[in-house]
């Protein structure tokens, strides 16, 4: 049941990341079809920071955050679970691929929030 | 004698994930969801990292922003979306597949077979096709600003 639980989030998040990753290669790598300004631009400090201080893309980036690391992690994890080892083992790559995922996960949020309260000209 | 040997070891191990006898498309579609995935999962780990330079400063982002604007690592960058693109659509006809879409209803197997993967494969190709003209036009304003 809770591998089967495991498994369902690993699918349900996918329309999530579809989304903002979409929406991230529209900014990043789209931007002179869709925003009418160069890639370079788009990357700029100042126009990361302005990006940055919108609530709405500070839930959004934390969001994809969360989806593309449970969904990556999970698949990772499962691609190393199919090698063999002991069940010993198989415990220490699940609880080693959780502490990863935790870390960078509070990280991200961590650069995501200091983006967010970042104080221009100060 | 250990009961749990098996009589004849058919495990190929990673060996296993390339090749394995007579393949099919979407057996090749395997292995590059599951390198992309992998490339995927890297790229983004580094990604937070490489990103979170922004703490550092102006300079040190613009210093960064300025490699990636070489060649070398618009490539690599290319690459990247590539993979994204392609793990991107080829999973969602994973998802539909899992959830029982497209194969067609199950049917006496009398000759001439026709498997489910079969029925599946034209769909199969119209998605690999979206993502190969998707893949070619997003070089488009990397390569030509
Ligand atoms: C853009 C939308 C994406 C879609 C539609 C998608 C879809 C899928 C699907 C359907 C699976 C297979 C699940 C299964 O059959 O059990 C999968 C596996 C995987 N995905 Fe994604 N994915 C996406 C993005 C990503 C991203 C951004 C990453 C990395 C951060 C990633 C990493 C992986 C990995 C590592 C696997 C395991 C591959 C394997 O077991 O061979 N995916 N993905
Ligand atoms: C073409 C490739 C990519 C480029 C050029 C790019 C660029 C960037 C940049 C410049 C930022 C800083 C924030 C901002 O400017 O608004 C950022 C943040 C972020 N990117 Fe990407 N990105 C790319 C691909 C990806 C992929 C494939 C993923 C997911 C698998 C991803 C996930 C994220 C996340 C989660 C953040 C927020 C970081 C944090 O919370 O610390 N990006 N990206």
């Amino acid at each position: 049941m809770r591998e089967t639980r495991l498994w369902s989030w690993h699918l349900l998040v996918i329309p999530i990341i579809i989304v903002l990753l979409g929406a991230h290669f529209a900014v990043m790598h789209y931007a002179p079809v869709f925003y009418g300004v160069s890639v370079e631009k788009a990357r700029e400090f100042e126009t990361m920071i302005e990006r940055g201080k919108s609530i709405t893309q500070f839930v959004l980036y934390i969001l994809l955050l969360a989806a593309a690391l449970y969904h990556g992690l999970y698949g990772l994890r499962g691609i190393i679970r199919e090698l063999p080892m002991s069940p010993a083992l198989g415990k220490i790559v699940d609880m080693s691929i959780i502490g990863l995922g935790l870390f960078i996960f509070a990280f991200g949020t961590y650069v995501t929030w200091w983006t967010f309260s970042f104080k221009i000209g100060g | 004698m250990n009961s749990n040997k098996p009589a004849y070891n058919n495990r190929l191990g990673l060996k296993g994930w390339v090749y394995a006898g007579k393949y099919t498309f979407e057996r090749y579609l395997y292995l590059g969801h599951r390198l992309t995935g992998m490339g995927l999962i890297a790229y983004m780990l580094l990604h937070i990292i490489e990103t979170a330079n922004r703490m550092r400063g102006v300079e040190a982002w613009e210093e960064l922003m300025g490699l990636f604007a070489s060649w070398p690592f618009k490539i690599i960058e290319y690459l990247l979306f590539a993979a994204a693109v392609f793990h991107a659509l080829n999973g969602v006809r994973l998802l539909m597949t899992e959830l029982g879409f497209f194969l067609g209803k199950p049917k006496e197997p009398v000759y001439p077979y026709s498997s489910s993967i079969k029925r599946h494969r034209p769909l199969t190709y119209i998605i690999m096709a979206l993502a190969g003209l998707i893949i070619i036009l997003g070089g488009s304003s990397l390569f030509f600003p």
